[in-house]
């Protein structure tokens, strides 16, 4: 037995060293796939050819979709509708997956290793991933539509980048049923402050944010923000962002750096984690949640149901208030792709289209405020039906429920201070930040 | 003429008699085929998440530090092992994982153990009741105790996310390591084993020989003493085989320390797959030596538990100690009050958790207006976004769950035919050929992924089938891991059968020229039947409920118990709350028709 036990052993122990002897060999440039073929061919298409390529696929079939977004099972049965509108006899099953704590990128890596994938297309998020692990490997492909092409005014053959649905914004919000205010984004960070955030190493566009502060923009945002405070409030962030100017240095940060270093080190030692963002808007529109803030989607305001001790009044959107300094809050893309061993790859073109170039293909996510069509057409008209900017004001022109009134994505990224992702930043500080934001002691409770 | 019939016969030939005849005996080719099957079964995963160790990954920490993007390389074990990260990283999950297993370990054995003692050594009032309910945090799934932990204790003022019922309703706020870490993780993963102690140890009380304590209470030995020297050692055999189940199982549990906010091995393995997959299978690997490790203690006291027997001999008499008029009746008071918390108030929780608002909004307890309860979890018939619906139809009508529901069934069911077949004949070969070391490797290895966290299985055939063979997110591979990590529940229960009949009654079918089929199906089967039912029964119910074993190997739609998490991490609680309350009706249900059917339950002959 015990012989026996050792022969197995000493073979799982040689095993990986013989499959390395036979490992990787140097491959030759790959061909399109047949994937790619047909997006090639899809970019010169309009919508409603693609639909009817759409149709001539997938009548009868199930398709499937996944993302890190729960709106495209409300965003499919709109499309298919349109389909029919072409077709009345075309029908369509769906399933739409939304897999959490990053299973996304494992669950694509695994279906990409099938001839025939199970997911048609994908909304993912985190472009960092993304590009390393989804677009270097093959296993994404982008597709970009023309209609969406000729809003942006993009050349099709030389566009390198990803094809956006929309900006989302998470922002900074606080309970307004004490007296306590945060007019400054250091408040967040300060003594005794404990913000509820997704844990960063459960929604990886979390930590993006934080890498996003170390670049030079955003690091002069914190260190505007700071020369804003009282004496006393620089005071006690100070030996904090003199102990990192060394770290800054060494990761070849900017002069503003050791802010960056100093905001992300006090938040991340701070903040309460919270499994997701439904849950945080649930809490902080809480009677109870008395001075309590967080870092969520904006939209998820759009959740709550009033009751005797919920209500969106009983919240506040930190960068609407006056005299308020420094980030907003942090915006961040959902992209779209094509898997390249898509079952359906026309129809989930011409999804991806219809998402992208009509305003009833964005409504699941447009009639929410915080998230803004990467088309500027259908932003337009979004905002049109919509009117976010009124969203908490009722038909006689008074304001219910100020936190839902939307300023937009272009007050956001410009008087909001939002702190945008850069893909490639990300990717290129997530070892040398990211590793060291893994050393922060978190916050426990 | 002479000298041909008595020619020797060639090697050859005598080997291939030798072969005909050992392949000749049903129990040989089934220990061959298993052997064949169970090797492969628990060794390949292995070997695919070692691989997995020393293989780059794109876009993770062993590109960066290598500099390539594909190959092999030691890295992940360097970089883990000694860097700065090490400590969060490694060690401290490390240690977490090892308190968390022998806190629990201590739990269930305390807990589970004092119940045996009262409930068979004792006049304690209302015991039926008290064995049938005791079981219950068994048959829930295992984060059932730790969500209701959470809506109890959780308040903004120590955990900063919501307030609870105790801090919502009464303003009572526990203290930080009351609210999460490893205190509640190693509570709530002791009340769920007890029951395995309480089974264990309570059949020992029961069929203890009590004439032993007597005799030494004639001596006049100190009450003490004979608890330390008499008792003590006689429940020790079933003190070690809690040890050794509960050790395993808590050591792998992912819902619970995740719920709790208790950085284990399984909580960390999830972390750290994004960025470090490499290192993340490290840890992977060491719980699989951990199990490794357990199953070398089990085989250690699985010989040290022979010298038990001969004191373990039903002596017919029953000494019951006399807890008082009083105390008869209000030790039984305060059990039953026990029993509710861990039993029936987490179904009276979810129940309730359905009709509210808003996730955790408990404004009807504070105003009692009937206008704070909904019923839109339930009855919503359309797809609506707004309200925290998230585009989710109410439970009632939602494809998806009752898609889960039917996938659940489906799994559940396969893998309680396969592992149950599969393991009836394992006990059944072993049995027969009991001194032989194929059996006793076959035996082995079969038991070891039992021993194995779940969570570890689970990674390990990620690995194995997610590559050139692909059945990442089909029923097929929840079934064949279900199978292989249920297949202990099965061998075990027919060996101990099949170790009961003496092999006469086969010998004489066999003189009768009966084929095997018909001697198992028309005679072993049959005798050994509520044995054999309740092989295919626990991995019926174990998979109902399992988490942990199929988290990583599929989306969240195809079974109930990913839907859960899903909906969980949502922060839809309502949804979470329903579907753990379909599961436990669901579970009981199931529990009670078998019980109904073969007369099989978990408690049976315990509570008397």
């Amino acid at each position: 037995m015990k012989k026996a036990l050792a022969l197995i052993l000493a073979v799982l122990m040689f095993l990986p060293v013989l499959a390395a002897c036979g490992g990787e060999a140097s491959k030759p440039e790959k061909e399109q796939s047949a994937v790619q073929k047909i997006i090639e061919e899809a970019q010169g298409m309009t919508l409603e050819e693609l639909a009817k390529k759409a149709i001539e696929e997938s009548k009868g079939k199930t398709f499937y979709g996944v993302g890190n977004s729960s709106r495209g099972k409300s965003a499919l049965p709109v499309f298919i509708e349109y389909l029919q509108s072409i077709d009345s006899t075309y029908t369509l099953e769906f399933d739409w997956q939304q897999p959490k704590n990053n299973k996304i990128f494992d669950q694509l890596t695994a279906e990409a290793k099938k001839a025939t994938g199970t997911y048609a297309m994908t909304l993912i998020q985190d472009g960092n991933q993304i590009e390393n692990k989804m677009v270097k490997t093959g296993i994404l492909d982008t597709f970009i539509p023309k209609e969406w092409a000729e809003a942006n005014k993009i050349d099709v053959a030389s566009y390198k980048g990803y094809l956006a649905l929309q900006t989302l914004n998470k922002v900074f919000m606080f309970n307004c049923t004490g007296s306590k205010t945060f007019d400054n984004c250091w408040d967040y960070v300060a003594e005794g402050a404990h913000g509820q955030f997704m844990d960063i190493d459960s929604e990886i566009v979390g930590k993006n944010f934080l890498y996003m502060l170390t670049a030079d923009k955003y690091a002069g945002y914190l260190k505007d923000a700071f020369d804003k405070l009282s004496d006393a409030e620089k005071a006690a962030f100070q030996p904090t962002i003199d102990e990192m100017a060394q770290t800054a240095s060494e990761f070849g940060l900017g002069e503003n750096g050791k802010y960056a270093l100093a905001w992300i080190k006090l938040w991340v030692g701070s903040y309460t984690a919270v499994e997701d963002d439904g849950p945080i808007c649930n809490n902080l529109t809480d009677a109870s949640a008395t001075d309590q803030f967080g870092l969520l989607v904006y939209s998820k305001l759009r959740s709550i149901e009033e009751s005797d001790s919920k209500s969106v009044n009983n919240i506040k959107v930190a960068a609407y208030e006056d005299g308020y300094e420094g980030i907003g809050g942090y915006g961040y893309c959902h992209y779209l792709f094509v898997t390249d061993n898509s079952p359906l790859p026309w129809t989930a073109c011409a999804f991806i289209a219809f998402m992208t170039c009509t305003q009833k293909g964005f409504e699941a996510w447009g009639k929410d405020m915080g998230g803004y069509s990467s088309n500027p057409v259908v932003a337009a008209e979004n905002e049109e039906i919509h009117n976010h900017s009124k969203g908490g004001t009722n038909e006689a022109g008074e304001v219910v429920y100020a936190a839902k009134n939307d300023r937009g994505y272009d007050w956001w990224v410009g008087d909001g201070e939002l702190v945008l992702e850069d893909p490639a930043y990300c990717a290129s500080v997530a070892f040398t930040v990211g590793s060291w934001i893994e050393t922060l002691d978190k916050y426990k409770g | 003429m002479q000298k041909n019939l008595y020619a020797p016969a060639s090697r050859w030939t005598i080997l291939w008699n030798k072969i005909k005849t050992f392949f000749s005996k049903p129990q040989n080719t089934i220990l061959v085929i298993m052997g064949l099957v169970c090797t492969f079964s628990t060794f390949a995963p292995i070997v695919a998440i070692i691989e997995d160790t020393l293989k780059i990954h794109p876009g993770t920490i062993d590109q960066h530090l290598t500099g390539q993007a594909a190959g092999f390389t030691a890295v992940n074990y360097t970089d883990l092992f000694t860097s700065s990260i090490a400590k969060a990283h490694l060690w401290t999950p490390l240690l977490n994982t090892l308190i968390l297993a022998v806190g629990s370990c201590a739990v269930a054995i305390l807990y589970g153990g004092l119940f045996a003692f009262l409930v068979t050594r004792t006049n304690l009032k209302c015991k039926k009741y008290l064995s049938s309910i005791f079981i219950f945090p068994y048959i829930m799934p295992q984060w059932t105790l730790a969500m209701v932990w959470k809506n109890l204790f959780d308040s903004m003022a120590v955990t900063g996310t919501k307030d609870g019922l105790l801090a919502g309703l009464f303003g009572i706020t526990m203290p930080s390591w009351w609210c999460s870490g490893m205190f509640p993780s190693l509570l709530v993963l002791g009340l769920h084993y007890a029951p395995f102690a309480y089974i264990l140890i309570g059949g020992i009380f029961r069929n203890m020989d009590a004439n032993l304590e007597e005799a030494a209470t004639i001596l006049n030995t100190p009450k003490w003493k004979i608890m330390t020297r008499v008792t003590l050692p006689l429940i020790r055999p079933a003190i070690l085989s809690t040890i050794l189940l509960v050790f395993g199982s808590s050591m792998g549990s992912y819902p619970v320390p995740h719920f709790l906010g208790l950085t284990t091995l399984s909580t960390k393995y999830i972390e750290l797959n994004d960025r470090r997959t490499g290192q993340a299978s490290i840890l992977a690997v060491i719980m699989m030596l951990l199990g490794v490790a357990i199953m070398y203690f089990n085989q250690r006291s699985l010989k040290s538990r022979k010298s038990y027997t001969t004191v373990t001999g039903k002596s017919g008499q029953t000494s019951k100690i006399n807890l008082g008029k009083v105390g008869k009746v209000l030790i039984a008071v305060i059990l039953i009050i026990f029993t509710f918390f861990t039993s029936i108030f987490p179904i009276i929780s979810f129940a309730f958790e359905t009709f509210l608002p808003n996730p955790g909004d408990y404004s009807f307890l504070k105003t009692f207006d009937s206008a704070n309860l909904t019923t839109k979890w339930w009855v919503t018939n359309e797809n609506v976004t707004e309200n925290g619906m998230y585009g989710q139809k109410g439970m009632l009508f939602n494809e998806m769950i009752w898609k889960g529901f039917a996938g659940t069934m489906l799994v559940s069911v396969a893998c309680a035919i396969t592992a149950g077949v599969l393991g009836t004949l394992i006990g059944y070969a072993v049995s027969k050929n009991r001194r032989s070391k194929l059996a006793g490797y076959v035996n082995s290895v079969a038991f070891l992924p039992y021993l194995m966290p779940s969570i570890a299985v689970s990674i390990a055939f990620f690995k194995l089938f997610s590559g050139g063979i692909n059945l990442y997110n089909t029923y097929w591979l929840l079934i064949i891991v279900g199978t292989v990590k249920y297949i202990p529940f099965a061998s075990r229960s027919s060996l101990n059968s099949m170790l009961q009949l003496s092999g006469e009654i086969e010998e004489a079918a066999i003189i009768q020229d009966i084929p095997w089929r018909k001697r198992m199906t028309r005679i072993i089967i049959p005798i050994q039947k509520s044995s054999i039912v309740s092989g295919f029964l626990l991995p019926f119910m174990t998979c109902l409920r399992e988490l942990s074993l199929f988290m990583l190997l599929c989306g969240q739609g195809l079974i109930l118990s990913t839907q859960l998490d899903y909906f969980d991490e949502m922060g839809l609680y309502a949804f979470s709350s329903g579907i753990n309350l379909i599961l436990i009706v669901t579970i009981l249900i199931c529990n009670a028709l078998v019980n109904k059917i073969t007369g099989a339950s978990l408690d049976k002959g315990i509570g008397g």
